[in-house]
C-alpha cells in the first residue's frame, strides 16, 4: 500500500531523512517512534507530500509521489491524515467540517455528504454534537471529529501524526479507543506516536527512528520481546517511555 | 516627456520642500506633545479628564484632516480678532500647522496611550515601592520605557504624516506639491513635474518606511 | 465680536434656483457616499487578490503584490489624485481620451477618477490586512486542508480567507472609515462633495461657523453609524465557540 524507497530530506544544510526506506502491507498497522527530532513526523509528511523530498521515492497505492506528472491533491483526497493539533476548521460547524471536502474535493451530493459525515460522527460518539463548531469541543473530541473527517474521505490508507500528543491525559483514551476500533476493521495505519500501550495492543510492526534514520523496523513482538537484541538507541528510548 | 526643465526649477521646489518639512517636525513635535497629554488624560482616574480626552480623539478621528485644515484656515483669523478684538494676520502657515498638530494629536494619543498600557504593571508598583509619586513614576519609569516600544509606531505615524502636508494645497500654501505643480504649469509641463514630485515623495517615504523596519527588527530582538 | 451666529442658515435660500443650504449638504454626502462606496468594492476586490498574491508561494506573484503596496502606500493621496486627474487621460488613446474630457461631463470625470484613485490607495492596505490575517492562521489550517486534497484556491476559498476576513473585521473597518474621509479629496478636483459644499455655503452665506460644524457633525455621525454596522457584521459572522474574533 505504501512503500517507502530510500527517501532522504534536508532543510538547507540539515539532513533530516537519511536514506529511510519502508512498505506498508494493506490492513497493516505500523507504529512509528523515536525521540524528538528523529524525522518521525517529517517522515510520515512525506507520505502525502505535504513535506517534499529531495532524493528516493514513495509509491502509495500505485501512484508515485516523486513523479512530477502526480496530481497532488487527488492523492491526498485518498490519503486520510489525523494532526497532532487536530486542525478542524474554526470557522465551520461539526457537519460542515465532515462535509465540505466531500462536496469540493469528491464532488459528492451535499445529502450524501451529511449522511456519511452523521454516519462517521455516530461512529466516533459525537452525534450529538454536530451543530456545534470545534471551539465549542473538548480536546478529545475534536481529534475524534478530525479522525471521523479524515474516514468521510474513504481513505485507502490513514496517517496519524502524534494524535494524542496535544491532548490532557484523561482524553488519550477516548482518541486511542477510536483508533484501536478503526486498526480491528482492518483500516491500513501508519501513526507516528508514544502511545506503546497502542502499539502493543494493534500494531502489526514498530518502526524507531533515530537522527533521520530507521534505526528499527520489526514485529511487535520482536520490538517489545527480547530487549538485548535492539540497538542501544532504542532501548534507551523504551526505557523512557514504558512504564516500569 | 521632457524633464530637462526641472533642473533649473530645483532651487524653488527645495524651498517647497523646505516649508513641507518644516510642517513635519513643527506637526511631528506638537502632534506628539499633545498627544501625550491627552494620552495621560485618557488613562487618568478622573473620569471628567479621560472622557474629554476620548470625546477629542474619537472627534478628530472622525472627521477629514482636509476640513480640519479648511476650516482652520477659515477659522484661526476669526478666532483671534475675536480675541484681541484686532486683526492678526496669522497666514495659512500657522492655521495648517495648528490644524496638523491638533489632528495628529489624536492619532499620536492613541499610539502613545497603547504604550504606556504596555508596561507590564509592576514596573508601576516598583517605582511607587521606591517612594515616586505618580508624576515621577510617569516621567523617570513609564514614559522613557513606553517611548522606547513605540517609537517605530511614532515614526510611522510620522511618515503618514509627511505624505498628509501635502494637503496644505488646498489653502494655496506653497509647499512641495504646489511649488512643483506651479512650476509645471509656468512651464507649461505640468505632467513632468507631477512625476517627478511623485517620485520625490516616493523615494523619500519609501526609504524612511525602510529605515524604520530596519530599527523595529532591532528592536524586538 | 461681529459675527452674526445663525443656526437657522441651513434652511435659508443659497439664492439659485430654489434650493436652500441643506439642499447643498444632502447633494454633498450624496456625493461622498457613492464615491466611498465605488471605491470600496475596487479597494476590497483588488485589495483581496493582492494579499492573496502575498501569501502564495510564489515569488513573482508576492513580488508584484508588494511592489504595488509599496509604490501606493508611499505617494501622497493627492499626487495619486493629480495623476488620475490630470495626467492619465492624457495618456488614453485618442477617442479614450476625448470622450473622457468632452463627452463626459466634468462632474462624471472627476468622479470616475476620484474612485479609481481612491480604490487603487486604498486596496494597498487592504492588501496588506488580508496578508496578516492569513498569516495569522495556524499554519496547520493550510496542511490539514492540503492533507484533504484541497487544491490552493480551494484552500483560499474555503479555509483560509473565511477565516482571515473574520480576523481583520476591525482594522477593515477603518480602513472604509478611511475611505469616506479620503474621498473629501474629490473636492480639489472640483467635484462638490460634502467639503466642497461646505466651503461653498461657508463663502456664500458669510456663516462658516455653522457650515462646518453641521459639516463635522454629519461626518462624525457617519463615521459613528458605519462603525456600528460593521460592529454587528462582526458579531453576525462571529463563530461560535472562539472567545474573541481575532483575540488570539
Amino acid at each position: 500500500m505504501i512503500s517507502i524507497k530510500s527517501v532522504s530530506k534536508w532543510y538547507g544544510d540539515f539532513q533530516v531523512l537519511t536514506d529511510c526506506s519502508t512498505e506498508v502491507d494493506k490492513g497493516e498497522v505500523v507504529v512509528v517512534c523515536g525521540p524528538s527530532g528523529s524525522g518521525k513526523s517529517t517522515l510520515i509528511k512525506c507520505v502525502n507530500a505535504l513535506e517534499p523530498f529531495q532524493k528516493g521515492d514513495i509509491v502509495v497505492d500505485g501512484t508515485s509521489i516523486a513523479d512530477p506528472k502526480t496530481d497532488l491533491p487527488k492523492l491526498r483526497a485518498r490519503v486520510g491524515m489525523v494532526f497532532q493539533s487536530f486542525e478542524l476548521f474554526p470557522h465551520l460547524s461539526i457537519t460542515e467540517n465532515l462535509t465540505i471536502a466531500q462536496i469540493k474535493v469528491l464532488g459528492r451530493g451535499k445529502e450524501e455528504a451529511t449522511d456519511k459525515g452523521l454516519k462517521l460522527l455516530e461512529r466516533v460518539g459525537l452525534r450529538d454534537q454536530a451543530l456545534k463548531y470545534p471551539g465549542q469541543l473538548s480536546g478529545g473530541q475534536q481529534q475524534r471529529v478530525a479522525i471521523a473527517r479524515a474516514l468521510a474521505m474513504d481513505p485507502v490508507v490513514m496517517l496519524f501524526d502524534e494524535p494524542t500528543s496535544a491532548l490532557d491525559p484523561e482524553m488519550v483514551h477516548e482518541v486511542l479507543e477510536v483508533m484501536v476500533k478503526l486498526a480491528h476493521a482492518g483500516m491500513t495505519m501508519m501513526c507516528v506516536t508514544h502511545e506503546m500501550g497502542f502499539a502493543r495492543q494493534v500494531a502489526n510492526r514498530v518502526i524507531f527512528m533515530d537522527q533521520g534514520r530507521i534505526v528499527e523496523d520489526c514485529t511487535k513482538d520482536e520490538f517489545f520481546g527480547d530487549l538485548s537484541a535492539r540497538s542501544e538507541r532504542a532501548r534507551r528510548f523504551l526505557d523512557l517511555v514504558l512504564p516500569h | 516627456m521632457d524633464f530637462s526643465a526641472i533642473p533649473a526649477a530645483l532651487p524653488s521646489l527645495l524651498e517647497g520642500m523646505l516649508l513641507t518639512l518644516q510642517l513635519l517636525v513643527f506637526g511631528v513635535a506638537g502632534g506628539v506633545a499633545l498627544g501625550t497629554v491627552l494620552a495621560m488624560m485618557r488613562l487618568a482616574h478622573a473620569p471628567l479628564l479621560s472622557n474629554l480626552a476620548g470625546l477629542y480623539v474619537n472627534y478628530f478621528r472622525s472627521i477629514p484632516l482636509l476640513l480640519v485644515i479648511t476650516w482652520f484656515y477659515f477659522a484661526v483669523p476669526f478666532i483671534l480678532r475675536g480675541i484681541t478684538g484686532e486683526d492678526t494676520p496669522v497666514g495659512a502657515f500657522t492655521s495648517c500647522l495648528v490644524a496638523f498638530v491638533m489632528f495628529e494629536a489624536a492619532y499620536f494619543c492613541e499610539i502613545v496611550r497603547a504604550g504606556i498600557q504596555s508596561i507590564p504593571k509592576g514596573q508601576m508598583a516598583a517605582a511607587q515601592a521606591l517612594g515616586m509619586t505618580y508624576g515621577q513614576c510617569m516621567r523617570l519609569v513609564i514614559l522613557p520605557l513606553a517611548f522606547r516600544k513605540m517609537t517605530p509606531l511614532l515614526l510611522q505615524q510620522s511618515i503618514i504624516l509627511f505624505q498628509d502636508t501635502s494637503l496644505v494645497y488646498s489653502v494655496g500654501l506653497m509647499d512641495f506639491l504646489n511649488s512643483a505643480r506651479s512650476r509645471g504649469d509656468i512651464i507649461g509641463q505640468p505632467h513632468e513635474f507631477l512625476i517627478f514630485a511623485g517620485l520625490v515623495y516616493f523615494v523619500l517615504s519609501f526609504s524612511a518606511s525602510l529605515l524604520v523596519k530596519r530599527l523595529q527588527k532591532r528592536l524586538t530582538v | 465680536m461681529n459675527y452674526n451666529w445663525d443656526w437657522g442658515v441651513f434652511f435659508k435660500s443659497t439664492g439659485i434656483g430654489d434650493e436652500i443650504y441643506l439642499d447643498w449638504f444632502l447633494a454633498g454626502l450624496g456625493w461622498t457616499i457613492a464615491l466611498a462606496l465605488s471605491a470600496w468594492i475596487i479597494a476590497l476586490l483588488l485589495g483581496s487578490l493582492l494579499g492573496v498574491l502575498r501569501t502564495v508561494p510564489n515569488r513573482w506573484a508576492s513580488g508584484i503584490a508588494t511592489t504595488y503596496v509599496e509604490i501606493f502606500r508611499n505617494v501622497p493621496l493627492l499626487v495619486q489624485l493629480f495623476l488620475w486627474y490630470f495626467l492619465v487621460p492624457d495618456l488614453l488613446p485618442e477617442p479614450l481620451e476625448l470622450w473622457f474630457k468632452q463627452d463626459l461631463n466634468p462632474a462624471t470625470s472627476a468622479y470616475l477618477s476620484v474612485v479609481v484613485c481612491l480604490g487603487l490607495f486604498t486596496a494597498a492596505r487592504v492588501c496588506e490586512q488580508v496578508r496578516t490575517g492569513i498569516q495569522a492562521l495556524p499554519k496547520g489550517q493550510a496542511a490539514a486542508a492540503r492533507a484533504m486534497g484541497f487544491t490552493l484556491p480551494q484552500i483560499y476559498r474555503y479555509v483560509l480567507l473565511p477565516q482571515a476576513f473574520r480576523i481583520i473585521i476591525p482594522p477593515l473597518t477603518s480602513e472604509f472609515l478611511n475611505i469616506f474621509k479620503n474621498s473629501a479629496v474629490a473636492s480639489l478636483i472640483g467635484l462638490m462633495e460634502l467639503l466642497a459644499q461646505t466651503k461653498q455655503t461657508a463663502e456664500f452665506s458669510a456663516n462658516l461657523f455653522e457650515a462646518f460644524t453641521l459639516a463635522t457633525l454629519i461626518y462624525f455621525v457617519l463615521n459613528m453609524s458605519l462603525m456600528l454596522f460593521m460592529r454587528g457584521v462582526e458579531k453576525k459572522v462571529a463563530v461560535p465557540g472562539l472567545m474573541s474574533v481575532g483575540g488570539k
